[in-house]
């Protein structure tokens, strides 16, 4: 019964991870951005989404569509006030653009977090599941919600690849990801790519949020471990490796659910901290990292 | 050139500007200034405040105390221990303060317990519960004598608990074993241990001890090793979180219920950020809607309703009783010198919104800390159905019955 | 350009804060005081962060590692070994503790660059962080470390200590920056390819770095404790103090040293100003960075250095 319960578990939880991963890869991997707001965003779409449902009296389709639709503004506009101005300041070196970035989605992320627990307090908030009850399989009650939660995680990363090697617009993005100027020399705009890559990034993120929030909820206190989670998850799979990171989340997952079922609840994120430690010992640039 | 130079000035200039622009300090005298430190951002911290003014306000009204008016001044410490410290030492040697009301957190009240004392100043909670807020006045009554614990202690709330166990689930439903499940922090830890003493004495047998992170999301290990135990009854211990395991219990219809101690049930709106899962919910309060716990209950329930637009939640009962028995004790002491505040406070025989309020005395383990059982503080068990708080206990305080969701199987024999 | 009769704005601008800062106790008020003391201890954790990161040119998710390292070592000897040992002996154990954890720290995060350092410092400050509450019985867990002694309760006391531990940590680290070890750092930071073709040994450099860094944010971290007369992990370990330091750093202008003091004085100082609006105090406080870092990216040093800095 255990190792059912383990198994069914972790894949939800590990799922939720992956989403979430892929996204921050994603716009790493492309905009060679480490969006810090990552959390805030996830945070923010669940939020919206329940209170859209509180509010408006929205049922549970329509409040999660809403939550998304606001994570992907917010995307937007971490892109807009956060990304681009720093991107292509004449006044910042090169060199230094990258902790820039860092510092103002940071202090973005810390915005949105501040704006998020000014208007809605710091309670955690729950989104309204879209499937409900439990199924019993292999002698395990399960929520059916986890196995909703893992489908559409699933489905997601599937329309993404899909999105990316078999689309032409996909191919494009793939294109910048590895060599900008070539893709311009193609005749084809940065600049488009930019916002095509953070429309995805938006839904992605937006969506693993208003998941989470319908899973476990979420509140203005799991900003800061949400981004925290990621970026472990996307570095210990090597940092722009799509495969890697979603290798990566369903192992930290399955460790973080072993912990928490076999030795105590309270130890839960241990094991995967040291993992990440001696990773960065032996194999600094990740499981499927290029250096 | 010579441009930077009138720019470093005028920066300088204006730095200056803003640290010697320190706000005047106020004349000593006429009013009762009464500091109010808390969690503006939080649900339970953010009624302490309001509730303050509320009380003060009906104290004005009323001509105030010997002709003083009382002020109330509020700080926002973000949950935060470090902000609590500057906010109390900008009350004090600042803003000149005579007492403070501060926090509902135990981190934030142990670490303002040694400021109290360094800056002699009187300070009463409404609410936290750990029992080192009292353990240390006793420890060294002279110097923290300032500190007064205006809330249940830990260990006081299992004992309520389980009187409440003894009468409500024992008798009728004949249950016999309980798994304590509580958060990891330092208030539980009195808790759990005062449970793990008198639950037997009930007649409810350990069975497990489980203490969580605070940290924790997924609940679903947590209920799976309980389910697993086969308990009677969850004895809870939650503050910190509170939305997120309840609605996880639901979601995984988990067999048994819940009772004891969960903080943010008792606010109105956990209903709705629940989505409606804590339905079947028992928790303790010390106070319930519609339940005139004293007959000064129902009309601050019904003053904050009108004046705020919201129910106050749990501390802002208490922050409302303290407002007044500083006042009381101002009247007392017939000044508003520490030490005699502090002798003066100790006096305190107030009926207040919770119950009748008076503190254990000098020489008691728990000195300064609330005096509770029959004719003192006895709190109350409530039960979240259909959107409502109903209370189950003590009898005579009673409005409704329990019942459980479809999910729960009660061993009932 | 510059008029050889005319004395060079810095030196006279410094001299000036300096004696205004020593008078400070005798007009202005305890709260005043005690707000600035908070703000000379960030101060100085902004000031080791922005000679070690500023300069190397890293991002370092870390300073709170270094710093709690100091203020627990510190806080937990005083708790259990009060009135044995004195205040003097627990801060110098902290600020050792700093560098042996320092050390430690820097062995792994060298062998890496980019985001993967980054991570490194994370992960350090995730573990003490654990390690404080899964230890509670020892640290005080999540509640906090009462110290039984405290440095003085006097407000002016207490604030000269924090401003003269300030200033000479300013002090020595500008002038580890100025020197050939801090250009040799700003080199590797920038380049560090070229700099090891040059000869030098950038890893001996940096370790160096650490060391000094860790030092200065474990002492100051120490002697926080000593001030507040509590230590918590909210406090001195927390993700968000970082931030806090980070951000100061960046707001008062990376590789200058003294733009790190002058971010932190404003980030404290702005806070405490906005206290009565409540629960928008933080968010203020952070959108008023982020316009500072997008149209001042030089920083406040860059802003009042800007006309003075060749292109």
């Amino acid at each position: 019964m255990l190792v059912w319960q383990i198994l069914i578990d972790g894949f939800a939880i590990s799922a939720l991870y992956a989403l979430g991963a892929t996204g921050f890869t994603l716009i790493f991997g492309v905009s060679g951005v480490l969006n810090l707001s990552h959390g805030a965003i996830m945070v923010a779409s669940a939020v919206a989404a329940w209170a859209i449902a509180g509010s408006l009296h929205a049922g549970a389709y329509a409040s999660a569509l809403g939550g998304m639709a606001v994570g992907v503004v917010l995307a937007f506009a971490t892109y807009f006030i956060a990304v681009r101005p720093i991107q292509r300041s004449r006044r910042i070196a090169e060199a230094e653009k990258e902790i820039f970035i860092l510092t103002t989605t940071l202090l973005w992320g810390i915005i949105l977090q501040e704006a998020v627990a000014y208007f809605f307090t710091s309670n955690a908030k729950t989104v309204l599941p879209i499937v409900e009850g439990v199924v019993r399989v292999l002698g395990v009650r399960t929520p059916s919600n986890e196995f909703f939660t893992a489908l559409i995680c699933w489905v997601a990363i599937g329309l993404l690849w899909l999105l990316v090697n078999k689309t032409r617009h996909g191919k494009e993005v793939l294109a910048a990801s590895m060599n900008p100027r070539g893709v311009t020399l193609l005749g084809i705009e940065l600049s488009r790519i930019h916002i095509a890559v953070w429309l995805v990034y938006g839904v992605l993120a937006s969506l693993a949020g208003v998941l989470l929030g319908m899973f476990l909820g979420v509140s203005s206190y799991s900003v800061g471990p949400l981004t925290a989670s990621a970026f472990s998850i996307v570095v210990l799979g090597g940092l722009g490796s799509v495969s890697g990171s979603l290798v990566a989340a369903y192992v930290v997952g399955y460790l973080e659910t072993l912990t928490a079922y076999l030795i105590s609840p309270a130890y839960r994120t241990i094991p995967a901290l040291l993992l990440l430690v001696v990773v960065m010992y032996l194999r600094p640039q990740g499981l499927f990292g290029r250096r | 050139m010579s441009k930077e130079l009138p720019g470093l000035f005028t920066v300088s200039a204006l730095a200056c500007a803003a640290l010697f622009a320190a706000p005047q300090a106020s004349a000593a005298g006429a009013p009762i200034k009464i500091g109010v430190i808390a969690e503006a951002q939080a649900v339970a911290g953010s009624s302490i405040g309001p509730a303050a003014q509320l009380a003060a306000d009906e104290i004005n009204a009323k001509g105030g105390i010997d002709g003083r008016k009382v002020e109330i001044v509020v700080y926002d410490d973000h949950s935060s221990a470090a902000e609590a410290v500057r906010a109390f030492q900008r009350a004090v040697t600042e803003d000149k303060v005579n007492a403070v009301i501060a926090s509902y957190v135990s981190e934030v009240v142990l670490a303002l317990e040694p400021w109290a004392a360094r800056l002699k100043t009187v300070m009463i909670t409404p609410g936290a519960a750990s029992d080192v807020i009292t353990q240390n006045i006793a420890k060294d009554y002279e110097r923290n004598k300032y500190t007064f614990h205006g809330y249940l202690t830990s260990s006081a709330l299992a004992g309520l608990v389980c009187d409440a166990a003894k009468d409500l689930l024992v008798g009728p439903y004949k249950m016999k074993s309980a798994v304590i499940v509580s958060e990891d922090a330092a208030w539980t830890t009195p808790l759990d241990a005062a449970y793990e003493k008198c639950l037997p004495a009930v007649g409810l047998k350990v069975l497990d001890h489980i203490r969580f992170s605070p940290d924790t999301t997924d609940f679903t290990p947590i209920f799976s090793k309980v389910e697993g135990l086969k308990p009677d009854v969850m004895i809870t211990g939650i503050s910190h979180v509170g939305t997120q395991p309840t609605v996880q219990w639901k979601s995984q219809q988990v067999p048994i219920p819940m009772f004891g101690i969960s903080s943010q049930a008792t606010n109105s709106n956990f209903w709705k950020d629940t989505n409606g899962a804590t339905d079947g919910v028992l928790f303790n309060a010390v106070s319930g809607p519609g339940v005139a716990v004293t007959p000064r209950t129902l009309p601050f329930v019904e003053a904050y309703q009108k004046r705020y637009g919201n129910q106050p939640a749990y501390s802002g009962y208490t922050a409302y009783d303290e407002v007044y028995m500083i006042a009381e004790a101002v009247q007392r002491a017939g000044s508003t010198d520490s030490d005699k505040l502090v002798s003066a406070m100790e006096k305190t025989d107030h009926i207040g919104t919770i119950g009748h309020i008076a503190f254990l005395p000098k020489g008691d383990p728990h000195v300064h800390g609330l005096k509770t059982g029959a004719g003192f503080i006895t709190g109350l068990m409530l039960q979240w159905q259909d959107g409502k708080q109903l209370n189950m206990w003590p009898k005579p305080l009673a409005n409704g019955t329990m019942k459980f969701p479809a999910f729960i199987k009660l061993s009932a024999r | 350009m510059r008029s050889v009769l005319r004395v060079s704005p810095l030196p006279l601008a410094t001299l000036v804060v300096l004696l205004l800062g020593v008078s400070l106790p005798f007009v202005s008020s305890g709260y005043v005081l005690g707000l600035l003391t908070v703000a000379f201890y960030t101060a100085v954790f902004a000031m080791s962060w922005d000679l070690l990161f500023g300069f190397a040119g890293e991002v370092n998710f870390g300073p709170t590692f270094l710093i709690g390292l100091g203020a627990y070592t510190a806080g937990i000897l005083d708790a259990r070994l009060a009135p044995h040992v004195a205040i003097w002996v627990c801060v110098l154990a902290g600020a050792v503790m700093a560098v042996v954890g320092g050390v430690l720290l820097a062995l792994p995060a060298l062998r890496v660059r980019g985001p993967y350092f980054g991570l490194v410092t994370l992960v350090a400050v995730l573990i003490l962080q654990n390690v404080v509450v899964v230890f509670a019985s020892l640290t005080g867990g999540e509640i906090g470390l009462s110290v039984p002694d405290v440095m003085s309760i006097s407000a002016s006391t207490n604030y000269w200590i924090a401003f003269g531990f300030m200033v000479v940590s300013g002090a020595v680290l500008f002038g580890l920056s100025r020197s050939p070890i801090g250009l040799v750092l700003e080199a590797s930071g920038q380049d560090a390819v070229q700099a090891g073709a040059l000869g030098f040994n950038v890893a001996k450099h940096k370790l160096f770095a650490f060391i000094v860094s860790a030092f200065f944010s474990g002492l100051a971290g120490a002697l926080m404790v000593f001030y507040m007369g509590t230590a918590s992990v909210s406090t001195f370990i927390d993700i968000s103090v970082g931030v806090q330091i980070i951000i100061a750093a960046v707001l008062g202008g990376r590789r200058t040293v003294i733009g790190a003091a002058i971010g932190a004085v404003f980030l404290i100082g702005m806070g405490e100003l906005l206290r009565p609006l409540g629960e928008l105090a933080t968010l203020l406080v952070s959108v008023m960075a982020l316009f500072v870092v997008l149209f001042f990216p030089d920083g406040f040093l860059g802003m009042l250095q800007g006309r003075s800095r060749g292109g």
